[in-house]
């Protein structure tokens, strides 16, 4: 039907509203789009380039050297503020990756601690966000532009500050949870530190992390809701569905690219956790069972100026950020969504 | 269900503003040794040092004219790459996404010193536009990602009603397109705004100049070595919150205008 | 059409704030040379925030003089703390590091070993202060006999208490191990509501007095390998004791298992504690937030185990001139005038630490102040430094000691097996 320069890609949901609609696919030899496409008569090869090219200069000049850059001291050893200094390091192979695979501590804290904490973020995220969307685009106009503003601060207040917040909080003597504890009686009256066990230290976590990452969440999921059609929603109301239905046979498909790109980006950003670990109570290293995957390749690596390690660290995890999500965005892919 | 969804809306606004509330009172509280201390009252005292002693005056206006032009440049430039992978197939454009996608997923600290390497070589370092370059790149993914599906959303039917009107490529872009990825605008500015706003450790690399750092390291300062000035970072990070909202606010209204107006085209 | 307005509009906007950045952004790219000033010498200067809180008058004044001395622009940075060390690393990479810059004492060491650092051991020789630096200070700023930092100031830590408290209850400051442990328990049975004596986990600071004063050592030098010391018998009789405080008496609390000294210092400040380790630098900063403190504090050098003193970490703050340096005669000059004379004394007086040089110490011991003469025998009397050596840094950064003590305190090892441990791991550190 169409050549390799065909037709302008159209989602499913468009599709679903154009049912019946035959004219989506362009047909070859049709002069009018090519036209109104404008001053670049050029041709559709060049103009998505054009477009792109900002862009790509702005992320290949400034990234793809310092991209290559780690790929390279990955390879060296690169140890010590002298081979900082030179620049340049003894290439040593593989060595840095070995060192870095072999650690036993990788394998029996840190990892499990990066993908379990990484995994309930991303999901208690996402739902809450998304329950939280939907609230707000049920509400009235003024309320919702209210209570968006509310969640927004969550997102906005720095996330150093925000840990601290929930440290206290948190605090054993003084804060307000370990307070009501104590006046229930379900803590001796000392005080119970809460940092010290790894299952409370990350559900502490766990809760500042969605704190702070739910508001991106509701704000994106909200964006796509109010570009569903209205029409859609009454014509399936009038059908007799209810919310829950409705929820799952227009919202998710129309929905979908949203969700990938909100997924996608929580499970990148959450397996990368630093701050909201290394800030709490023996989160910075003197406490060896609560390391994860941030936190350890800055304690074990950069914060020692060991460069050579910290560089492999980043390109396993970036390989394995890769293909954790590529396996989402394939079948995206299949499914014509991309 | 008017009463589960007025639970709902509290039980979520309880949860999303106890730290929020916390945090200026503190910044209100003359005693803020510690966070965790009961207030004792009500002052301005913290702001007034935070602002004279801790530079944000200054801070706040840098970090304004960062966040601003990263806006303004990352959504520009997102929007038309986001045109460009949503509308047209051609070859690499899996490559191109999932190398956008890349950019994310590289720990910041490896990054770090290359990248100051680069800046240095680009004459980027201790400038502020410099930082706005930075920043771009930075937001760029995952704005380009959502606006690709906002765009993607958008049936080509409109756009080629438009041309048959007689309406340039540039018309219908203003016209048509714009206004019906609003929200997807909204929201790739905010997290373009925050990204700038909020970023640290490539701002104090890049500066050499007290005069030209951002509110993120200005807020760091209170962290001494030998102690904290509580009170300092509360009312400095409430300093920093409030803009990110009226930004919000101002954004919110100016898109949602031109989405109700595109909307109503039908 | 409105929708068209307000796109023009937004362009509009977008144009201004991109013009005002270009302007803003590039202005002040190449200030050296558009300078209005006859000279073209300037040197660049990075402070860290936050030590003198007068520190913007105190550097106007220096700025002044320097003009007047030597006709050069001094342009100085104030640096965080926290993100110092990343941003002298990365400063290093990129090969844009300062003239001259405060390095702690901890990193001198290491700076020095990679080179980035001017040998000054030649400049101190020649200049009127040569023997005149302070011993533990210039130990620490020495690799391979080289002095790579100028001492500019320090402080030590030693135990703070409430006099109040003491009175009340009729105690006297202790002057040995067994002593302290009476008067914390006597603390601790008429003021349970108190912290008695805290053991801060996330603190290494504070366990090495009882190191050192039980006879061992942290690490030793063995030709050219370092070994740890800190399983010793004497090094843990010393931790035993320390943890003994929390575990056996119960005179801490579990929440100072992970107490950094700030939270340390904060808790003090709010009235819960009775005594703590803590530096010469914070009765000033205490009293400030908490006003009804004042006149209620104290301190005691760290006692020895059967007599004397425990010996405590003097820590501190070198000034460094950085190879690399376009005025390295300047930036000496520079050095030379914040350390010694008028402006080292005003300098230590405002960030209440004690200047670099034993001249100007012994003025300070001599002060009557109950807050400054137990710091300054400590300091002179009880001095110590961790391993002089880079890859003690190392060790620091991996937190060796401070996990060694949290295991101890939450029960998790024993003190035979977390020294063990530490001791392991603290070695192959710095032989690796």
């Amino acid at each position: 039907m169409a050549g390799p320069l065909a037709a302008p890609v159209t989602s499913a949901p468009s599709e679903q509203r154009e049912t019946g609609d035959r004219r989506a696919a362009r047909r070859p030899g049709d002069r009018t789009p090519r036209a109104a496409l404008g001053h670049f008569g050029i041709g559709r090869t060049v103009r998505p380039w054009l477009l792109l090219t900002p862009s790509l200069i702005v992320l290949g000049a400034l990234l793809l050297y310092p991209l290559v850059r780690v790929v390279l001291i990955s390879l060296q050893d690169f140890s010590g503020l002298r081979a900082v200094a030179r620049g340049t390091a003894e290439f040593i192979g593989l060595d840095n990756y070995r060192e870095v695979l072999r650690d036993e501590q990788l394998w029996r804290t840190v990892l499990p601690n990066t993908v379990v904490v990484a995994l309930a973020c991303v999901f208690l995220t996402v739902v809450i966000g998304t329950l939280a969307a939907l609230l707000l685009e049920s509400l009235g106009a003024k309320m919702r532009a209210a209570t968006t503003i509310a969640i927004l601060s969550a997102w906005a207040v720095p996330a150093v500050t925000g840990t601290y917040i929930w440290i206290w909080i948190f605090d054993p003597v003084n804060g307000l949870v370990s307070k009501a504890a104590q006046w229930a009686g379900l803590v001796a009256p000392g005080g119970e530190n809460w940092f010290l066990d790894r299952t409370t230290f990350f559900a502490i976590v766990i809760l500042n992390v969605v704190h702070h990452g739910f508001p991106f969440v509701a704000l994106t999921v909200l964006a796509g809701l109010l570009t569903i059609p209205a029409e859609m929603v009454e014509a399936s109301k009038l059908d007799g569905a209810g919310a829950w239905r409705r929820f799952w046979s227009i919202t998710v498909p129309t929905l979908r690219p949203v969700f990938a790109v909100v997924t996608i980006l929580s499970t990148i950003w959450d397996f990368k956790v630093f701050t909201q670990v290394y800030l709490m109570p023996g989160g910075s290293g003197s406490n060896r069972e609560v390391l994860n995957l941030g936190t350890w390749s800055y304690v074990e690596s950069f914060g020692q100026t060991e460069y050579g390690t910290g560089s492999a660290i980043a390109v396993v995890l970036t390989v394995v950020l890769l293909l954790i999500t590529g396996i989402y965005l394939r079948t995206m892919f299949k499914e014509g969504e991309l | 269900m008017r009463a589960g969804r007025a639970v709902a809306l509290v039980a979520l606004l309880v949860f999303t503003l106890f730290p929020v509330v916390w945090m200026v009172v503190t910044a209100l509280n003359p005693s803020a040794s510690s966070a965790s201390a009961t207030p004792t009252g009500v002052t301005l005292d913290n702001f007034r040092f935070v602002l004279d002693e801790g530079g944000f005056g200054r801070y706040l206006w840098n970090s304004a004219l960062v966040a601003v032009g990263t806006v303004l440049v990352s959504g520009l430039l997102a929007l038309l790459a986001a045109v460009a992978v949503a509308r047209f197939r051609f070859k690499f454009r899996t490559a191109v996404l999932v190398m956008v996608l890349i950019v994310q997923m590289v720990p910041l600290e490896a990054l770090v010193i290359p990248l100051f390497i680069q800046a240095r070589n680009l004459q980027l370092i201790n400038s502020l536009l410099g930082l706005v370059v930075v920043y771009v790149a930075f937001s760029l993914p995952f704005a380009i990602w959502t606006l690709r599906g906002f765009v993607a959303a958008i049936p080509v039917d409109i756009e080629e009603a438009a041309y048959v009107d007689g309406a340039s490529w540039t018309r219908m872009f203003f016209s048509i397109l714009l206004p019906l990825v609003a929200p997807g605008l909204v929201a790739t500015s905010v997290f373009s705004f925050i990204t700038a706003w909020n970023e640290f450790v490539f701002a104090l690399t890049f500066l050499g100049d007290d005069s030209k750092y951002t509110v993120a390291i200005g807020l760091r300062n209170f962290f001494g070595q030998y102690g904290t000035n509580w009170g300092a970072v509360m009312a400095g990070s409430t300093l920093i919150t409030i803009p990110v909202m009226v930004f919000f606010v101002m954004v919110q209204r100016r898109l949602t205008a031109g989405l109700v107006a595109g909307a109503s085209k039908g | 059409m409105r929708i068209r307005s307000q796109s023009r509009r937004l362009a509009a906007v977008a144009l201004a704030a991109t013009t005002a950045l270009v302007i803003a952004g590039c202005g002040d790219g190449d200030s050296d040379t558009a300078n209005n000033d006859t000279t073209n010498q300037s040197l660049t200067v990075w402070i860290m925030e936050g030590t003198n809180p007068d520190a913007t008058p105190f550097f106007d004044k220096v700025k002044t003089a320097f003009k007047k001395d030597n006709n050069a622009e001094l342009n100085i940075q104030f640096v965080p703390w926290s993100a110092a060390h990343d941003k002298f690393v990365t400063a290093v990479g990129g090969g844009e590091t300062p003239d001259v810059a405060e390095v702690g004492t901890t990193w001198t060491p290491e700076f020095g070993e990679a080179g980035i650092l001017t040998d000054l051991t030649d400049k101190v020789k020649g200049s009127a202060v040569a023997d005149d630096l302070v011993d533990s200070l210039q130990t620490a700023g020495e690799v391979d006999g080289k002095l790579y930092g100028m001492p500019w100031y320090a402080g030590v830590r030693s135990v703070l208490y409430r006099t109040d408290v003491f009175e009340e209850l009729g105690l006297k400051p202790p002057t040995t191990w067994d002593e302290w442990l009476t008067v914390a328990q006597a603390i601790k049975t008429a003021k349970p509501e108190m912290i008695a004596m805290p053991v801060a986990g996330d603190n290494e600071y504070g366990v090495y007095p009882f190191v050192w004063g039980a006879g061992g050592d942290i690490a030793t030098l063995d030709g050219d390998k370092w070994t740890s010391k800190i399983d010793s018998a004497d090094a843990k009789r010393g931790i035993q004791f320390y943890t003994d405080l929390a575990l056996k008496h119960g005179l801490s609390s579990p929440a100072a298992a992970t107490w950094k000294e700030t939270d340390l210092r904060d808790n003090f400040g709010q009235g819960n504690v009775a005594m703590m380790i803590s530096g010469s630098w914070t009765p000033k900063s205490i009293v400030e937030k908490a006003p009804a403190l004042d006149g209620k504090i104290g301190a005691f050098p760290i006692p020895g185990e059967k007599s004397g003193l425990s010996p405590s970490f003097v820590g501190g703050s070198h000034l460094a001139v950085f190879e690399g340096s376009k005025n390295a005669d300047l930036a000496w000059k520079f050095v030379e005038m914040m350390t010694t004379g008028e402006f080292a004394n005003e300098w230590a007086t405002q960030s209440s630490f004690f200047p670099g040089l034993k001249s100007l110490l012994d003025e300070a011991t001599k002060q009557d102040d109950p807050l400054v003469a137990p710091f300054a025998e400590q300091m002179k009397d009880g001095g110590e430094t961790v391993p002089v050596t880079p890859a003690y840094g190392k060790v620091q950064a991996k937190k060796t000691v401070p996990a060694m003590l949290q295991a101890i305190l939450s029960g998790s090892k024993t003190v035979d097996q977390a020294t063990a441990d530490a001791a392991k791991e603290m070695t192959s550190e710095m032989q690796g």
